[in-house]
């Protein structure tokens, strides 16, 4: 059974939450102060954290960062009662993979958890390359010269996408469909923010990016996979 | 030329320099061409005054000798004609004078030559007028005029002559002339320094004028420059103030208004943080209880299906009631966040035509609903331009939204249109309409053209205002047309690069079918 960890220090909201994440047969923790998260974090291993910024003791985005020094993996999507840019955009940079402003459709905040939830790559076999870097499918994991690189789910997904067909341009929408889910979005800092972490990650220089390269007002591509040092 | 005039023009120290220049020449020139002139005249006429007594004294003396010799019977002339040219001749050395002796009749008598002068004086030289007056008067008499020489040198000077009657010989005209020469090199003298004195003055008053100028022109020029730098927006610049004269006071004065302008600015910042803090409060505390209710009313409305019907068709009213409250709120701080000049373009470079296209058949199933239909022209091409897509994006669903539900089933025309500097959308369609009075308000917030058709639809009344807000952020605007019952036009135009202005707007508003 799927566990979600709730954080958000309103309580009323948070059981309202478990009632409608048991309704679609996932398990629900609900932790209530920000600095005793990343705690119970450790201790139940959740497959995935939906987070408050705004919490009492340490605040949500420093919950975030906290959380992804212990796992790069599980998907953390904040829950935020305001939709302005500075806010979302330093919660995406702490490490959240996505985000839901208040007030939300449940039946989205289900959407959206199932598809962070999801595996990527799942409809491929075998495994892909992408500039000098090699992407192991079935273990989740990515690679160069035989050295794991540590990446979030959403980062390895947002690779995949690109490795998938390399030399297809996606445009910030089209990455939002294939990755977020989002099946009509235009809000394309989720995009540029997850773009900039993964290069820092995978990039030998993240200011001159040959993997993921940027086409000037369209979107992105995958560099040539003939591996350049 | 236009530039040295355009330069004089900006230059306080030029123009006044150039002035002070101007009316010192002026007045130096008058003072000095006066002085000058009096001081020639006065020597002038003093050397003609005593000339003339001179003059008659020498005629006087002249008169006297010829008399005396006169009286030896057998008198010869000659040696004594010869003296009195010969005697002005000697100190003529020292005065400049010449003698001149013309027998009235012509002749030579008792030895004395019909004409004689000195020192080679061109007998012509004295001016005829005069001997005419004096042959006429036989009385003393004086003319200026031109001591011409054989050698041809000629000095101005003064004549004076009288007929002197010598016995035995008749009358003879005698003439005294004096020549001007020491006095016109003194003349000259003085016109010379009055020149250097007056270019030494003119020179020490530009001198004096640009120190004066440097120093009352430097503080205001500082001034100036400082108030440059407080417009443009740096708050902390102040003027240097030494000493307690006018321009220390004026610095004072100056520091006092930008210390008052900085607090003004600092305090209506504070205010509008205030603002954009009270609004992201409000929004945090709303949000969290109406996510709440919204979560607790879908789980009810989902098993509605289980309830008596009266409770059900509450669940159904407590959920579109819900929305249509969230989506008064988004608006509600949205429009706060343009009022606190909160609001922030997130830019992207995006193909406005493939996002208006998408946007148009997001909603072709709301039209086919409605029983109206999007006709999409001039959507061939991509058309880049820098922009927030979700704004953008926001501001045509609205449009989209708008038209359609005043399309009266009509079809709802979309057009784009670009130029060099920017890109237009119109949304245009052919139902209600709206009357030319009513242009510039649809715009405003919660306004309806029509109270009694005010909530059939579930508009919140802040789209268009918010609309309107989101192009000019922009750096655009949009623009409508209507007539009753003929149909309305809404035309968003949006700069391509930001911060390029728009030349020409792409896309009128006024339909060219229309009048």
């Amino acid at each position: 059974m799927t566990s979600i960890m709730v954080v958000d220090d309103d309580q009323d909201l948070a059981e309202m939450l478990g009632i409608v994440l048991n309704g679609v047969g996932m398990e629900v923790d609900l932790v209530s102060r920000g600095d005793e998260a990343v705690e119970i974090f450790r201790n139940s291993q959740p497959d995935l954290v939906l987070l408050d910024i705004m919490l009492p003791g340490t605040d949500g985005i420093e919950v975030c960062r906290e959380i992804r020094k212990h796992s790069t993996r599980v998907p953390i999507v904040m829950l935020t009662a305001k939709s302005d840019t500075h806010d979302i955009v330093k919660g995406l940079e702490a490490g959240a993979d996505d985000y839901m402003v208040k007030p939300f459709k449940p039946s989205e905040l289900v959407a959206r958890i199932r598809t962070r939830l999801r595996r990527a790559g799942g409809d491929i076999n075998g495994n892909l390359t992408i500039g000098d870097l090699a992407i192991d499918i079935v273990e989740h994991t990515v690679s160069r010269g035989g050295k794991e690189i540590p990446l979030t789910r959403l980062e390895f997904d947002l690779l995949v996408a690109l490795a998938k067909e390399p030399g297809r341009v996606f445009t910030r929408e089209a990455l939002l469909g294939e990755v977020w889910g989002y099946r009509h979005s235009t809000d394309t800092r989720l995009v540029n923010v997850h773009i900039q972490r993964l290069r820092a990650k995978i990039e030998h220089d993240a200011e001159n990016p040959t993997i993921v390269l940027t086409v000037r007002g369209v979107g992105y591509k995958a560099g040539g996979s003939g591996a350049r040092p | 030329m236009q530039r040295l005039f355009s330069f004089f023009r900006r230059s306080l120290f030029l123009k006044v320099f150039s002035l002070a220049a101007f009316l010192s020449i002026i007045l130096i020139y008058f003072v000095g061409s006066n002085v000058y002139g009096r001081i020639s005249d006065g020597i002038v006429e003093e050397k003609i005054s005593s000339s003339i007594s001179q003059g008659r004294a020498a005629i006087q003396y002249a008169e006297y000798r010829f008399t005396i010799a006169g009286l030896n019977r057998n008198v010869d002339y000659t040696v004594i004609a010869d003296e009195v040219v010969k005697s002005a001749n000697i100190s003529a050395e020292e005065s400049g004078r010449e003698v001149a002796l013309f027998n009235a009749a012509g002749k030579k008598v008792a030895g004395i030559p019909s004409v004689s002068t000195s020192n080679f004086l061109k007998p012509e030289a004295i001016p005829s007028a005069l001997r005419e007056k004096i042959v006429a008067s036989e009385e003393l008499d004086w003319l200026p005029g031109n001591l011409e020489y054989v050698n041809g040198k000629v000095i101005p000077g003064i004549f004076i002559g009288k007929i002197i009657e010598i016995p035995r010989a008749g009358k003879y005209e005698m003439y005294v002339a004096y020549d001007f020469a020491a006095q016109q090199s003194n003349i000259d003298l003085i016109g010379r320094s009055l020149w250097g004195t007056g270019f030494l003055l003119i020179a020490l008053i530009l001198l004096t004028a640009s120190i004066v100028l440097r120093l009352v022109i430097k503080p205001v020029q500082v001034a100036a420059e400082v108030a440059e730098s407080l417009t443009a927006g740096d708050l902390q610049r102040r003027m240097a103030v030494k000493g307690e004269d006018e321009i220390a006071r004026l610095g004072l004065a100056f520091n006092q208004m930008a210390t008052t302008l900085a607090n003004q600015i600092s305090k209506l910042e504070n205010l509008s943080r205030v603002q954009q803090r009270f609004v992201s409060d409000v929004s945090h505390e709303l949000r969290t209880p109406l996510t709440t209710i919204r979560m607790a009313s879908d789980v009810i409305h989902s098993a509605r299906a289980s309830f008596d019907p009266t409770i059900a068709r509450s669940a159904e009213l407590l959920l579109s009631q819900i929305e249509k409250f969230e989506l008064l709120l988004q608006d509600l701080l949205e429009v706060s966040r343009f009022d606190a000049e909160a609001a922030v373009l997130s830019l992207d470079r995006v193909d406005i035509a493939t996002l208006v296209r998408r946007c148009a058949e997001d909603f072709a199933l709301l039209a086919e609903e409605k029983g109206t239909s999007l006709r999409l022209h001039g959507f061939e091409l991509e058309i880049l331009v820098d922009a927030d897509p979700r704004r953008i994006e926001r501001v045509i669903r609205n449009l989209i939204t708008n038209a359609v539900d005043h399309s009266e089933s009509r079809p709802v025309d979309i057009n784009i249109a670009e130029n060099e500097s920017a890109v237009s959308i119109g949304i245009r369609d052919y139902g209600v309409g709206i009357a030319k009075q009513y242009w510039s308000r649809v715009f405003d917030r919660f306004w309806r053209a029509d109270p009694s058709r005010s909530r059939i639809r579930g508009g919140t009344g802040l789209g268009l205002s918010i609309a309107k807000e989101d192009a000019v952020l922009h750096g655009g605007d949009i623009r409508v047309w209507g007539e009753l019952g003929v149909g309305a036009n809404f035309v968003l135009t949006i700069p391509k690069r930001v911060g390029v202005p728009i030349s020409s707007i792409p896309l009128s508003e006024i339909p060219t079918t229309a009048e």
